[in-house]
């Protein structure tokens, strides 16, 4: 995560790598991603005013990892790390808004890379109860998104009509997915 | 004719066990039941402390596994809310979170918590951490 400067407008970028969550309650913030066939969610407590975004990949081309469960539980934590950031923030579980962005097709033999990160996005929040209230998903191109936190506006642009390339599976720092489920007794 | 036996029992196997989860995140409680019910225990579930102690009013579970970061009450209150009752007193409890830092290690562990698991959870660690405090 890289904070630039305050630019012409007055508004700090705040770049979201692979991997990486970002919250924030500050209206002078803009978090921004630039997407292939990763998913980036953009929550936001319209309430409280604290928004946050992530940026995650499911499964890494040609990993061999089909293991629909593991998928989910790397999925369901990199979405829990967002929503306990913004609740830390203030935010309320019950007035969360979501959209999502990415997923551009990537295939991998018979399975669409960004096709299976946007369907989990979808049915997650389905399943948590959290409103989409806007998505631009799927397509072949590069995405660039904008996203103010404290007012749940989000631009999404195509940065480029190329197909996507295979991206390299980035997880965070700690746990990662190998490590989790690390367990001390007390 | 001979009395019919009971069926052969597969020692190791907890089928008897019976766990409650308790996590606000309804994917969260999806993933967890899959795993435990695959590992072969009766479920349990709450969707957050008030909840669990509710449920814990009618039921005996022989293991309890909560996430820390819950509305109305969190995992370290329920943990604390569990500890005061008698019944519930030796009641093993894992945390189960995406938490990591020492202080909130700490906190857990004063309030009376059995073990600590780092989400994502890998299901063998998992069916390890649960053997070992239950058996």
């Amino acid at each position: 995560m890289s904070a630039l400067p305050r630019a012409a407008d007055g508004l700090t970028r705040v770049t979201i790598m692979q991997g990486e969550t970002r919250v924030s309650d500050d209206p002078g913030v803009i978090l921004t991603t630039v997407l292939g066939s990763c998913i980036s969610a953009c929550l936001f407590d319209p309430v409280a005013k604290v928004g946050g975004l992530n940026h995650f990949l499911l499964a890494e081309p040609g990993s061999g990892e089909t293991d629909v469960r593991s998928l989910q539980r790397y999925g369901v934590y990199a979405m829990e790390v967002l929503i306990n950031a913004m609740m830390a923030m203030g935010a309320t579980r019950s007035n969360l808004k979501a959209r999502i962005y990415g997923g551009a097709s990537l295939r991998d033999g018979f399975r669409d890379i960004g096709a299976t990160n946007a369907l989990f996005a979808r049915r997650f929040l389905r399943d948590e109860r959290i409103a989409l209230v806007g998505e631009d998903v799927g397509g072949h191109g590069a995405r660039r998104v904008e996203f103010r936190p404290t007012l749940g506006l989000a631009r999404c642009r195509i940065a480029s009509d190329r197909p996507v390339e295979p991206p390299r599976i980035v997880r965070p720092p700690a746990p990662v997915v190998d490590a989790g489920g690390d367990v001390e007794f007390f | 004719m001979s009395p019919s036996l009971p069926p052969p029992r597969n020692e190791g196997t907890p089928v008897q066990s019976t766990i409650m989860t308790v996590d606000d995140s309804p994917s969260m409680r999806m993933l967890l039941k899959a795993a435990l019910t695959d590992l072969g225990y009766k479920v349990l579930e709450a969707e957050d402390g008030v909840h669990a102690l509710e449920r814990l009013d009618g039921a005996e579970p022989d293991l309890l596994i909560t996430d820390i970061n819950m509305p109305r009450l969190d995992g370290f209150g329920l943990i604390e809310r569990v500890r005061e009752q008698d019944r519930l007193r030796n009641l093993p409890i894992l945390v189960l979170t995406t938490e990591s830092s020492d202080e909130k290690k700490q906190r857990a562990r004063s309030a009376g918590a059995t073990g600590w698991i780092v989400k994502p959870f890998h299901p063998d660690k998992l069916a390890a951490a649960i053997r070992r405090v239950l058996h």
